[in-house]
Order: C-alpha cells, then sequence, then structure tokens
C-alpha cells in the first residue's frame, strides 16, 4: 500500500515540474519518511542482473518480474532498482511483453 | 533462408475441457507444420489467473510453442490464431537473436574467466577484495 503510494508520488513528478529553484530544494528533501526507504533500495545499488549474470531478461519469468513492479503494475525508473542501462532496457521490454500475454497487470484495480 | 526461432505463447479458453484443449493445440501445431515449421518444444502451463479480464475470461490455459520458422509462417500463423476459437490471446516473440547473444555473452565470461585464472599463475582467484562497504548517509 504504501508502495504504491510512493511509486505513484514519484512518476507524478511533484518535485521535479517543480520549476522555481526554492521549490526543489524542498522537494530534494522530499518526504522524511519516504526518504528513509529511497536510501535503502540506493544502497543495493549494484545491478541485480549483473550481479546475477542474467543476460536474458525473460518475459514469462513472472516471479523475477514481479519483483521489479510495485502492486500498482508501474514500471519505475532505474533509480528506483539500482538496474544498469542495459537491463533495464531488458527489463521493461519483458515486463511489456509479459503485459500484453496477461501475465502482468497494466494497472491494477 | 536459415530459419527463426519464436516462441509462441497462447492463452485458451479455460472452460475448454483436457481432451478439447489437446485437439486445439494439436490444431495449432498442425497449422505450423502446414507452413514448413518446425515444433522445437510444446509446454502446457495449465489454468492460470490472468492479471486483467481478456475476453471476459479471468482465467486462461497458457501453451508455450517453441517453433522454428520463417516470416510467412509467422505472418501465417497470427492470421489464423486471430481467426481460432478457444484462442484469447497469443504473443509471438522472436528469441534466436537474443538467446545467441546471451550465449556469446556467457561465453565471453567464461573465456575472462579463465584468463583471469591464467593470470594469478592457476590458483583458484583470489576472493575478490572486499570492497569497502559503501557509506553512504
Amino acid at each position: 500500500m504504501s508502495q504504491s503510494n510512493f511509486g505513484g508520488g514519484r512518476s507524478g513528478g511533484g518535485g521535479r515540474g517543480g520549476s522555481k529553484p526554492g521549490e526543489r530544494g524542498a522537494a530534494g528533501g522530499r518526504g522524511g519518511k519516504e526518504q528513509g526507504k529511497r536510501y535503502f533500495f540506493r544502497r543495493r545499488k549494484v545491478c541485480r542482473f549483473c550481479a546475477d549474470k542474467i543476460d536474458y531478461i525473460d518475459y514469462k519469468d513472472v516471479k523475477v518480474l514481479i519483483s521489479f513492479v510495485p502492486e500498482r503494475g508501474k514500471l519505475l525508473p532505474r533509480r528506483m532498482f539500482g538496474t544498469c542501462a542495459e537491463h533495464q532496457r531488458k527489463l521493461t521490454l519483458a515486463i511489456k511483453r509479459a503485459r500484453a500475454i496477461a501475465l502482468l497487470p497494466y494497472a491494477s484495480e | 533462408m536459415s530459419d527463426r526461432i519464436y516462441e509462441v505463447l497462447f492463452i485458451a479458453d479455460p472452460n475448454l475441457g483436457d481432451p478439447e484443449l489437446d485437439a486445439l493445440v494439436a490444431q495449432v501445431q498442425g497449422y505450423i507444420e502446414k507452413e514448413g515449421g518446425r515444433v522445437q518444444r510444446a509446454e502446457k502451463w495449465g489454468k492460470k489467473r490472468l492479471a486483467y479480464v481478456v475476453k471476459k475470461q479471468r482465467e486462461g490455459s497458457y501453451v508455450l510453442l517453441v517453433v522454428e520458422g520463417g516470416t510467412a509462417l509467422v505472418k501465417e500463423l497470427e492470421r489464423r490464431l486471430r481467426v481460432t476459437d478457444g484462442i484469447l490471446r497469443f504473443l509471438t516473440v522472436r528469441v534466436d537473436e537474443d538467446l545467441a547473444k546471451a550465449e556469446r555473452r556467457k561465453a565471453q565470461r567464461a573465456v575472462e574467466e579463465a584468463k583471469r585464472r591464467a593470470h594469478t599463475g592457476g590458483r583458484p582467484p583470489a576472493p575478490a577484495p572486499a570492497e569497502p562497504e559503501e557509506v553512504e548517509l
């Protein structure tokens, strides 16, 4: 629950969209409680696919994919999971394929 | 033209009985063979809950076929899958290139590993120097 709020809030671009410098500064330290969480993800900053030496991210492997998709079903930016650019690209494609065949939701109710 | 390898994953109507499902799979395999393709592997995953409603169904029987064939095959096969009753949805993915790439990557990794081993004089690679625990707060 809290996780889905989290994802939604971020991509809602509350902080990013702020154009006034003062606002941005405030956004940097956004949401005291949530920030702790953010660091939690940050710390493990090695790409999980690189670490596990996975070269092919299979769209059929729901177990793996689901761990990179929050409850709400959204794709999350790289900074959330620390995936490297290459693996993020493959992951995104795999998730989109899995959605097409109803293994993953586009957006869950 | 060298043939490609595709994965054809389709969702069959969950209300089909076992014999009917088998018949459906055989029918699809028939399409493939008629177009000069070869079925390398067929897997039935059984009934799974769908992530969202497809053709008013909340469940579906997943069937995976690994197929070898050309582009004409895929074109015809997809057309037929679209008009076949009892198939809720299908997805065709070309996998030969990506799997080959992954293989190459793996082989390359093995080579590098061997090189490293040779470099350390045949001894098994020393345990990776403990990376300084990154302190980030």
